[in-house]
């Protein structure tokens, strides 16, 4: 089987590792689905570890298949950087496929839980601020309230900074998933 | 070598060697059927060590005669016998221990197959199901210890999925960028009984990505013929994936078509005879000045199955400034890993070298060639002109002696230190895979087991041993196994009562500061007498040639001691970090 165009491209594009221009690093998420056998996941860590992937998120769920773990890793790195590490990933026996996209080139979304203090007072205040970044309140109580809110990183950090003033107690952060856009 | 159909073929060959294997269905214990599954791979040399987690699988061995146990002294010596095994024959070689202990100490050897991508499956013990997890006695966390030491690995949760992981572990060991890959394989499931159907138990891992052996891109390949009739001062370098590919006829044919030398990394040497008018040397931190400088000004590398490891490239931004890059591996990760490549082929080296051999024209490059052997012949004068008569054996006495004593037909192994690297300069490599060595991590222990494993996988062949005196005694243990299997192996220890690569760094870099670097060393002529072997030592060059020929004359294992130089250093060497143009020779 000959390379087809396309990895012969990717192959083309990677330059060495050892001359990563400084201040070229930038936000890279990684799709992976891996057979969900013993010692997958380590694998698949262990490599992102040795290979000094700088690593923002990482997330392990069901895929479409049964016995196959999607996993989505968001990574700080330089191009050439982390065409390698895509590279070494693939080499891992468990794993089936290696998506990579920049940042923002897939659908990318997360989900947060926040634990915001609150009084009687400006309970609905929050509530609504709330509201206008799509977050739902899912548990009440007298001196907190939960808010559930979905969808891209920046729009999670936006609503924590609006919360900010109110305090946020506890924070639960999903990290992202991806999905490639169809044309 | 490494092709998948290949590999079938091979497996076919077993199942219809094996006397045990038969295609119908039985009950069988765990135990059976890891030797039934071994068996079936044409296995024939097991080296290991019993222990309490792998004793049932001890228990079932002598029923299967066909599969010949040696009792190493220590694990990781199995390991490496399993290793040089695999390097010498081209088959996996194959190392068993028990839980805990027995294979915390494989992992040396599991490590150092690992760097040099050479075929080894480790079988090991492991507590009981419900113990594993609860410190028990003599467990370990061995898939999580072996995880980044070996290709793959595994921990055997059902009897019923036992012969399938035995297939799939040897298929990953030897396809692709071959490697280590370890079976652990709990005592309870040694014991569990279940049915077993040989002709069922081969599993497909077509999904494995490794395992495809791809084929040269025909566009790269025309790209790469295109660069070489344009290039003025090209060279070909050769790693050990041409050996392990088994390419050297179809390297040769390339460099013969196009008058391109030759330049072979440490592992790479005997892939390209060292007396063809083509061959120029090692690179890197301790090859010969000429080489390097040779990549200082090339214009072109072609680069085949190496993976231009640090020991090669010295400072990365100072490699070869002026040559553009042509670079052919069977693994995608290691394109573009160091260097760019501006021509990038991902395929085994025998199919790459047979397609570009095809698609170049012949050239002629008689002026470089003349340059290069210009500067060869200054180096080579400087040389003779520092060398003083000594009345100690030198290492070229003892290199050149094996050479011409044995024909030029021994395999020779190496250990690691400054006596690796003056076998790999000095020693005249003129037969394809008769170097053996750990290049990779320079693992200093490994070449009396390793070189263990060579002889019985090749036992036609005579196989000699260099070693220092500091690396020979770590592994030292293994005599008595040499004894007891009468494999018969001859050892030349260069003896200069230091760590002698310790003690030369220490000399260059660290003010002569010989910190725990002087050693002190057995009479090595009554050990060898201990374990019923013969030893002799040599302290005047004049006695070297006829030492040898005495060691080969004399029937078993035999040890000679050689008293060298204490002080002596392998020039030149690239300082770490350096430029490898910028290298420290010997003063006059």
């Amino acid at each position: 089987m000959g390379l087809n165009m396309t990895e012969q491209a990717v192959i083309s594009a990677r330059a060495g590792q050892a001359d990563i221009p400084p201040g070229s690093a930038r936000l890279y998420t990684l799709v992976l689905l891996v057979d969900d056998r013993q010692g997958a996941i380590d694998r698949v860590v262990n490599v992102l570890r040795r290979r000094r992937a700088n690593m923002r998120t990482l997330v392990v769920g069901p895929s479409e298949e049964a016995g196959v773990a999607r996993v989505t890793v968001v990574v700080d790195d330089a191009e050439v950087g982390v065409e390698h590490l895509s590279e070494q990933l693939r080499k891992i026996v468990d794993v089936r496929q290696v998506l990579l996209f920049p940042a923002g080139q897939a659908i990318e979304r997360e989900l947060a839980l926040v634990k915001v203090s609150c009084t009687t007072a400006n309970r609905r205040e929050i509530i609504e601020l709330g509201q206008h970044f799509g977050a739902q309140a899912v548990d009440l109580a007298p001196e907190t309230l939960t808010l559930q809110v979905t969808g891209r990183g920046e729009q999670v950090e936006q609503l924590l900074e609006r919360l900010q003033p109110y305090g946020i107690r506890e924070l639960a952060r999903s990290g992202c998933l991806a999905i490639a856009r169809d044309e | 070598m490494t092709t998948t159909a290949t590999v079938t073929q091979e497996s076919g060959d077993a199942r219809r060697a094996s006397t045990h294997a038969t295609d119908e269905a039985r009950e069988l214990a765990g135990s059976h059927i890891l030797c039934e599954a071994l068996v079936r791979e044409g296995v024939e040399l097991l080296y290991g060590y019993p222990g309490g987690a792998i004793m049932p699988f001890y228990d079932a061995l002598p029923a299967y005669p066909r599969l010949h146990h040696v009792l190493v002294r220590h694990e990781q010596a199995a390991a490496h016998a399993a290793d040089g095994y695999a390097r010498a024959t081209g088959k996996v070689g194959v190392c068993v221990a028990t839980s805990g202990p027995g294979a915390t100490n494989l992992v040396t050897g599991l490590a150092t197959a690992y760097m040099d991508s050479t075929p080894v499956v480790a079988i090991t013990g492991q507590v009981g199901r419900p113990f594993i997890g609860r410190d028990a006695f003599q467990e370990t966390d061995v898939l999580g210890l072996t995880l980044p030491i070996t290709k793959h690995n595994f921990l055997v949760r059902r009897v019923e999925e036992l012969a399938d992981v035995v297939h799939e572990a040897f298929q990953l060991a030897r396809s692709g960028r071959p490697g280590p890959v370890l079976i652990d394989v709990p005592k309870d499931v040694q014991f569990a009984k279940t049915v077993y159907r040989p002709a069922a138990s081969v599993r497909s891992i077509e999904l494995y990505r490794a395992t495809r052996v791809p084929q040269p891109a025909p566009e790269a390949i025309q790209q790469a013929a295109r660069l070489i009739a344009q290039a003025r001062r090209p060279v070909i370098m050769s790693g050990h994936g041409v050996i392990l590919s088994n390419a050297y006829s179809e390297l040769r044919a390339l460099a013969e078509k196009t008058n391109i030398p030759v330049i072979t990394t440490l592992l790479g040497l005997s892939a390209f005879p060292v007396d063809h008018p083509l061959f120029l040397g090692m690179p890197g931190m301790h090859g010969p000045a000429f080489v390097n400088r040779a990549i200082g000004v090339t214009d072109l590398i072609i680069g085949v199955g190496l993976r231009f490891d640090d020991r090669v490239t010295g400072k990365v931004s100072e490699f070869a400034p002026q040559a553009q890059i042509i670079h052919i591996d069977i693994d995608p990760s290691e394109l573009n890993k160091v260097k760019p490549a501006i021509v990038p082929i991902l395929a085994d080296a025998k199919a790459a070298l047979a397609a570009l051999a095809e698609a170049v024209e012949p050239g002629d490059h008689r002026e470089w060639l003349s340059e290069l052997r210009q500067w060869e012949a200054e180096e080579q004068e400087r040389a003779r002109r520092l060398s003083r008569p000594v009345p100690y054996p030198t290492p070229t006495d003892i290199l050149d002696a094996i050479y011409e004593v044995t024909d030029g037909e021994a395999i020779v192994v190496s250990d690691v230190g400054q006596h690796q690297m003056w076998t790999a300069r000095f020693y005249k490599w003129t037969h394809p895979n008769s170097h053996i060595t750990s290049g990779g991590l320079g693992t200093m222990g490994f070449a009396l087991p390793a070189a263990m494993g060579v002889k019985m996988g090749r036992p036609e062949a005579t196989v000699w041993v260099v070693a220092g005196d500091g690396g020979f005694q770590m592994n030292i243990q293994e005599l008595a196994t040499l004894r007891d299997e009468g494999v018969e192996i001859k050892v030349a220890i260069m003896n200069n009562g230091y760590l002698g690569m310790v003690r030369q760094w220490q000399e260059f870099f660290h003010q002569r500061n010989y910190s725990e670097t002087p050693i002190s060393s057995p009479d090595y002529v009554k050990l060898a007498e201990a374990y019923g072997l013969t030893g002799m030592r040599v302290e005047r060059r004049e006695e070297v040639q006829a030492a040898v020929q005495k060691a080969m004359q004399t029937p078993g294992t035999v040890i000679i001691d050689f008293a060298i130089e204490a002080e002596a250093n392998v020039y030149p060497m690239v300082p770490p970090g350096a430029a490898i143009t910028d290298m420290i020779i010997e003063s006059e």
